[in-house]
């Protein structure tokens, strides 16, 4: 099966024409008869309690169907990573999104009115919105059930001796890094519809990231509402862009859930772009104290950390990024002895979630940034430094990561050569480069007890088939990629492969569209299926046309041996006849994938991934002196793929990952103050825009990844893992100053500079 | 949103009657903004009455100076041969505020009566010396437009009166102006701040073409600083507007007396930045730092200075130059 | 109160009873049933609404439905021919890879549409004056600029 036709190619989206057409279906644009529309009441404020909750005067609104307040929610009711959020509150509000009501009526502006009219009357709590200051013996207890403010979720990595590591090494570098808030911007906000049938069975329209996981969640749900043993179905809408915020359950399905159980009618809630911003998970900030030592060489001896992460008043994922940090933490470059500790912090501000990299870019961050502190100490050329140190296939990592292909040192060579390193090392003038390389998952991520994903396929009398897969399409192109492969198997163009990637009822298990794991796992999936259908075909053909199946082959949808060119048969010919026939058969295969990667032992080690993706940015930037501003000039990404499967799409990942990463280096902030966001709106959250995009270069650096689909690894999160430390790299090669937390503004610069010209 | 009535008149004086008569009435021009503050309910009229279709209120007339409607759109100006010749600033700022789709519809008169400290043309305005001409019940007055700002969001426009055009002197060969809009992002933002100036300058006939040369060539701030108090650019005249500094947008009338009748040079620059930075009054919001907003008034007056000589001394070409001003 | 308008809707004559605080996204995609065109932010500040009024780009989620009294409006429902086939910018969206997630893709094509309808070969930098206002999380833009040039390259 060499010489692919349609594995490896730039194909375009199959989606893409019912979305350039504007008849894609997002959840905003769905309608179900008898549909009413939600609202939810949040908290005043972050920390509070609430001494009176009057929803009379809402009730008696025309329009209103229902209100609801935390007394209507099954008592002890908890969501999320901890069981620690009710999807309503009582008693203490602790965060500004603390969902306190809700109101279902006959449209959104009847809800809203409703909501105006529903009274509340706060005592306002004093808040903790700063971390350290929550570790504090004594300070307020967020959930005073828990009895301590920091988390019950130790993370811990101890590989070698730190300690002796250190009196051997020839230098050490420590200093401490922080990065900032930042939050999907999905274009389309987040919502569904909820409704239940006259059994009490649910059906969830939803844009959720994690069907089957999702499914599990709302059985409990209904199971807590009394309804025992029901069924949920998900469908998932088109999803308006994912990047992570879709990973978890939350409270408005919650509550959407309960509407409808109340009025017996659909339920609609669709977040504003207010509510967007502030009543989603962001990326959470995080503190990073590092350290990092070299032998007279320049190898690495060691890496230790600490970091403390603000976990805000509840907990989802955003609290287990750890467990990724310690991919780069214990992986990214050949490092003998680690340490890394690290614990989530309960505060008064907003909760966190996955998003693109889980963590990965802030410890990637401060790692990099690292790093060029040590390479200068040591008198090394960073660039150098990097390929000194660099990993290589075949290595078994501190964290007992087995490490297959790898790509790293000739994406860096990449960067060399695109960026004329040495020549722009040399030229200054405010001018600098900078770069930082990645590791990240690329062969699934053992997070839970299976890692899988299923697909059936089933073929009708003409050649043509649907493809039944647990992948979710975020808009990154599973969809196709799975195509791709189900076509390329079976000799049919992708026009005739359906891929059905959206209801519970009809597609398999998948874990959910994370840790850049759908092309690997849903794409061996369908891989699987897909041979086994060949199988069938192959060998049903074999005794139409007198030939062993194993000399036959299918290509352009004819069935042919590739001994005798005389026995041929078109598919759509063969398959009628395997089917109208006596006692026969329509072919259709399953296949369940789940990848040999193992769950973390007690000490946070284990092969997390069959396979690991990698890949290093260098960035030129000029700095201002006068303002402060960075312009990038050139940006150069280049990442260890495995195989690409679509040139196209995979550089789109890149591209999109890329300017996500620049706008969490050098723009994007959710500012809180006292755990209210002072930013919730385009105009003030410095996303950015087509004039923001530098010159940027994707480079596919293939290597053979034996585990995966046609030799693919994942790319879906990697894009924007190295850009921060890479661009903060490059200022400081530019003008001298490091910048060591994000975002990396004028202000910043500026005022590091005048540090600087103050010292010297 | 609450509902409310919708006036469409189609004269001037229909929509000053009706401001007249209808009660809790407001004025509606592009409603970039308005309809915003609708959305948000911070805005709950019963009545709007709408600007859109008045004949006579957007217009650009370069006869003898420059009027310009306040009807007129960001995006007919930005495509003003005229005004991006003779009065750049405000091309500097029409085609940076906000986006195409905003500039298509957002009029340069709601610009100014939203009166929000940031507001993009103001500055520009300001600089050009433009008056603000002011329709009520009881005729047209004029004035400038430094006494039309109160505060933020605040004019000095009763109810009944309607800003209808603003009106700017004739610049000659002589007279450059820019306007620089400091932003996070390249796009879709609003100002940290803003500076505007205006100059006129004298300079010896001799040195005009050395001088050309010089801003062809030397691509580097400090450099022409360097050469450029050689070549006699004296300062005739001076305008030198600020947004986002105080709590409207001003002038920064002492730099401007220091530097009138001044040969340009790195000192003047700096000193008369220091003196900008002075009169302002800027404050910490999430948009920026106090403090870094003053030092910026020093890079961006001398900055937006030099570019309005660039554009006295290479018309043709000063308009955007690919530079770091 | 309710008014009646008059508006000419992807090239057909529409006759519609609004209320004044409607905008012209609302009545699209409530009255029209228009869900082409999409609700981002709903401030004018994503560019997602993006629709064409007499030949201009506009915001339909701030634009009063009472101004589109007499004007022609075309939505991204009303790009493709009446045979159903794409619109050159469309395929090159399509082609190009463009779209990922596809959700600023309607008004994104909008904004594009209105620049090339009235210049055919525009310069990069008009290329991004013109979808400067179109936020897209998912593309860093590449393909976006990419896509718009391969179409007026093409005519």
């Amino acid at each position: 099966m060499d010489n692919f036709t349609i594995v490896g190619q730039k194909i375009p989206k199959i989606d893409a024409p019912v979305k350039a057409t504007g008849d894609a279906l997002y959840i905003q644009d769905i309608k179900v008869s008898g549909m009413l529309h939600g609202k939810i009441l949040y908290s005043k404020y972050p920390h509070a309690r609430i001494l009176k909750l009057d929803t009379s005067k809402a009730e008696t609104l025309p329009g209103v169907r229902a209100v609801v307040t935390a007394a209507d929610m099954p008592p002890n009711f908890r969501i999320g990573v901890m069981k620690d959020n009710p999807p309503l509150k009582s008693g203490k509000t602790k965060s500004i999104r603390d969902e306190i009501a809700a109101v279902a009526a006959i449209s959104t502006e009847v809800a809203e009115e409703a909501l105006s009219l529903i009274e509340v009357e706060y005592e306002e709590l004093p808040g903790i919105f700063d971390p350290i200051e929550a570790m504090q013996e004594g300070a307020t207890l967020i959930h005073e059930e828990v009895k301590s403010n920091i988390l019950k979720m130790p993370w811990k990595l101890v590989c070698g001796d730190v300690e002796t590591a250190k009196k051997d090494s020839a230098h050490i570098v420590e200093d401490t890094f922080s990065t900032q808030w930042v939050t999907h911007c999905c274009m389309g906000t987040s919502g569904c519809i909820a409704q239940l049938d006259a059994s009490n069975n649910l059906t969830l329209y939803s844009n959720t990231q994690i069907p089957s996981l999702a499914q599990n969640d709302f059985i409990e749900a209904l199971n807590a509402f009394g309804y025992k043993n029901r069924r949920v179905r998900i469908i998932q809408s088109v999803i308006g862009g994912g990047f992570g915020s879709k990973l978890d359950t939350y409270a408005y399905e919650y509550i959407a859930i309960l509407l409808a159980i109340k009025t017996r009618k659909p339920v609609k809630i669709i977040f504003s772009r207010e509510e967007e911003f502030f009543a989603t998970s962001p990326r959470q900030c995080t503190i990073t104290k590092i350290s990092q030592g070299c032998d007279k060489e320049g190898r690495l001896t060691f890496r230790e950390i600490e970091m403390i992460l603000d976990n805000g008043a509840y907990t989802s994922w955003g609290a287990t990024t750890p467990s990724v940090m310690m991919l780069p933490i214990s992986s990214l470059y050949k490092v003998p002895n680690i340490k890394y500790v690290a614990k989530c912090v309960y505060t008064n501000n907003t909760y966190c979630q996955a998003m693109r990299g889980y963590g990965n870019p802030q410890a990637t961050f401060a790692i990099e940034s690292s790093l060029d502190q040590l390479a200068e100490k040591a008198g090394i050329d960073p660039l150098e430094f990097r390929i000194r140190n660099s990993n290589e296939p075949g290595e078994i990592t501190p964290q007992r990561f087995k490490i297959t292909s790898c790509g790293m040192k000739e994406c860096i060579d990449e960067v060399a050569k695109r960026l004329a390193w040495k020549t722009k090392k040399e030229h200054k003038g405010n001018r600098g480069v900078g770069i930082a390389s990645l590791i990240h998952v690329g062969g699934g991520a053992r997070v839970y007890k299976s890692d899988g994903c299923g697909t059936i396929i089933k073929m009708d009398d003409f050649g043509k088939v649907d493809v039944f897969t647990g992948a979710s399409d975020i808009g990154q192109g599973s969809d196709t990629v799975i195509a791709q492969i189900v076509a390329e198997v079976l000799g049919i163009p992708i026009e005739d492969v359906n891929v059905v990637n959206n209801d519970t009822d009809i597609c398999p298990w998948d874990v959910g569209v994370h840790a850049s794991r759908t092309t690997f796992v849903a794409g061996n999936a369908a891989l699987g299926a897909a041979k086994k259908i060949r199988e069938q075909i192959l060998e049903a053909a074999g005794k139409l046309l007198e030939e062993e199946p194993s000399f036959l082959d299918i290509k352009n949808s004819i069935i042919y041996s590739t001994k005798d060119k005389e026995k041929s048969t078109p598919l759509g010919k063969a398959l009628r006849k395997i089917h109208y026939t006596l006692g026969g058969k329509m072919l259709m295969a399953e296949y369940f994938y789940d990848p040999a990667n193992e769950n973390f032992d007690r000490e946070f080690k284990g092969n997390l991934s069959v396979s690991y993706a990698y890949g290093a940015h260098g960035v030129e930037v000029e700095v201002d002196k006068e303002t402060g501003q960075v312009k990038i000039l050139n940006y150069i990404a280049a990442h260890d793929v495995g195989k690409p499967i679509n040139p196209l799409l995979l550089e789109g990942q890149i591209y999109g990952g890329g300017l996500q990463g620049i706008g969490y280096a050098l723009g994007e902030k959710m500012i809180y103050k006292n755990g209210r966001l002072m930013n919730g709106n385009f105009l003030d959250y410095k996303m950015p825009t087509v004039k923001d995009v530098p010159p940027v270069q994707a480079v596919i650096v293939e290597t053979d990844e034996k585990d995966g689909p046609f030799g693919a690894k994942g790319i879906g999160e990697p894009g924007l893992v190295p850009t921060a430390p890479a661009i903060a790299n490059a200022i400081y090669d530019a003008v001298g100053v490091r910048i060591k937390d994000l975002p990396i503004t004028p202000e910043k610069i500026l005022k590091a500079l005048k540090e600087k010209q103050g010292r010297t | 949103m609450k509902s409310y009535e919708y006036h469409k008149p189609k004269t001037i004086e229909e929509a000053i009657s009706l401001m007249g008569s209808l009660e809790d009435a407001k004025f509606i021009a592009g409603g970039t903004d308005v309809m915003v503050l609708i959305k948000q309910k911070k805005i709950s009229s019963k009545c709007m009455v709408s600007l859109r279709n008045i004949d006579g209120l957007a217009y650009i007339d370069t006869q003898n100076g420059l009027r310009i409607g306040s009807g007129t759109t960001h995006n007919t100006i930005d495509e003003n041969g005229h005004i991006k010749r003779y009065y750049s600033a405000l091309t500097d700022a029409t085609s940076r505020l906000g986006s195409k789709q905003i500039r298509n519809v957002a009029t340069i008169g709601g610009n100014i009566c939203n009166a929000a400290p940031s507001a993009d043309t103001a500055c520009p305005l300001l600089a050009l010396d433009a008056k603000a001409v002011i329709v009520g019940q009881n005729g047209s007055k004029t004035t400038s437009l430094d006494e039309f700002f109160l505060g933020p969001g605040k004019t000095i426009l009763s109810k009944e009166e309607l800003l209808k055009e603003f009106v700017m002197p004739l610049y000659g060969e002589n007279t450059g102006s820019a306007y620089i809009k400091h932003t996070r992002r390249n796009a879709m933002d609003l100002p940290i701040l803003g500076v505007a100036t205006r100059i006129t300058v004298s300079l010896p006939d001799e040195n005009i073409s050395r001088c050309k040369d010089m801003f062809c060539t030397i691509d580097s701030i400090s450099n022409i600083l360097e050469r450029l108090k050689d070549e006699g650019v004296k300062c005739e005249d001076v305008m030198i507007a600020m947004g986002v500094v105080a709590p409207r947008p001003m002038r920064a009338k002492n730099a401007e007396s220091v530097m009138k009748g001044k040969i340009v040079s790195s000192e003047l620059f700096e000193e008369i930045g220091n003196i900008a930075a002075g009169e302002a009054q800027p404050r910490d919001s999430i948009r920026g730092e106090a403090w870094y907003r003053t030092e910026m008034i020093k890079v961006l007056v001398k900055r937006a200075l030099i570019k309005s000589i660039d554009r006295v001394i290479r018309p043709d070409e000063a308009f955007y130059p690919e530079r770091l001003w | 109160m309710k008014y009646e308008i008059s508006f000419l809707l992807n090239n057909d004559k529409v006759t519609v009873e609004v209320d004044p605080v409607w905008t012209l996204l609302y009545t699209l995609r409530e009255v029209f049933g228009l869900t082409g065109t999409k609700e981002g932010c709903g401030y004018g500040e994503c560019g997602a609404c993006t629709v064409i009024i007499d030949g201009q780009a506009v915001n339909s989620c701030i634009f009063p439905i009472l101004e589109v009294e007499g004007r022609h409006v075309t939505t991204i429902e009303g790009v493709a021919s009446k045979d159903g086939t794409m619109h050159p910018l469309q395929k090159a969206f399509v082609n190009e890879g463009a779209i990922q997630c596809g959700f600023c893709t309607p008004g994104m094509i909008m904004s594009a549409k209105a620049l090339l309808d009235a210049k055919e070969n525009p310069t990069e930098d008009e290329i991004k004056d013109a979808i400067e206002g179109n936020l897209c999380r998912c593309t860093g833009y590449v393909r976006i600029i990419d896509a718009i040039k391969s179409v007026s390259k093409g005519r």
